[in-house]
């Protein structure tokens, strides 16, 4: 991760829309990854959610179906 | 501020539809699973078939089952009774979808070997999704108040659907997948009421 991917444009989504995206879509029809820390995602995570930490993201690109779109948490 | 980050990295890598959650998971009004990511699992460990699932996960069920129908029955609460009397054939119903797959799966001369001829019943006592034994749940719910209980119940069925999910994606045998698919499938429907009639009750 280098500085510059703080500063790319990204599409924020209120987690109330992403609650009604997940309700009307089926889960093979998008990716949804947590890229906090284990200990927080052992705390709670939204069902289904992957975990890949932030850190770790890079190397664990082929685990996310990238025709699909994904949510990050 | 990480999502943003991951969402750069993500979109940098050329994913075309990245979306970050604004105010994180705090901002979650929905169901929260918790536990690492392998729990539960260890339950299905020993299975090597895709019948080995099914039959342990209508263990599952059927004790998720004689959990909800005992509080529907003892509970005198009417709202509280009706939601785990529905609950309580919610179970059912995943129950007969798993002899279904099972009865395709091998076909009909062997639907009767399911699901004790698979694998035998647990002789530690019925096990509940969540891994209590189904007599230690009903103990703990004795005397509690009916928040509680739901509370409990409503986190047993999103850590199910959880475990589900997480079956799904980590198993790679087409039909193993399969009886997972079809769980958390089901499951989803009756979530998305649950968690209303839990908004109604609370």
């Amino acid at each position: 991760m280098s500085i510059i991917d703080y500063f790319k444009p990204v599409s924020t989504w209120p987690a109330e829309k992403i609650r009604q995206f997940m309700k009307e879509k089926s889960t093979d029809e998008y990716n949804l990854v947590d890229v906090r820390q284990p200990k927080e995602y052992e705390k709670e995570h939204l069902p289904g959610a992957k975990l890949i930490p932030l850190g770790e993201l890079k190397d664990r690109l082929s685990e996310i179906d990238p025709d699909k779109p994904t949510i990050v948490y | 501020m990480r999502s943003r980050a991951a969402a750069g990295i993500l979109s940098g890598a050329g994913l075309k539809k990245v979306y970050s959650m604004g105010g994180g998971i705090n901002a979650w009004k929905g169901l929260r699973a918790e536990g690492p990511p392998d729990s539960g699992m260890a339950y299905f460990a020993s299975a090597t078939r895709p019948e080995e699932l099914m039959a342990l996960a209508w263990y599952l069920e059927q004790g998720s089952h004689s959990f909800y129908s005992e509080l529907s029955r003892t509970l005198t609460d009417r709202v509280a009774k009706d939601l785990f009397k529905e609950l309580s054939i919610a179970e059912e119903r995943h129950q007969k979808t798993l002899s279904g797959l099972y009865r395709d799966f091998t076909g009909p001369a062997f639907a009767a070997e399911f699901p004790e001829l698979v694998i035998p019943s647990p002789e530690k006592g019925e096990i509940m999704e969540g891994g209590m034994l189904v007599s230690e749940a009903l103990d703990w719910a004795k005397g509690k108040v009916i928040r509680d209980i739901l509370d409990l119940s409503i986190s047993l069925e999103a850590n199910a659907y959880d475990l589900h999910l997480r079956m799904k994606a980590r198993l790679e045998d087409p039909r193993s997948k399969e009886v997972f698919t079809v769980l958390s499938r089901e499951e989803k429907e009756h979530l998305d009421r649950l968690s209303s009639l839990l908004e109604q009750k609370t």
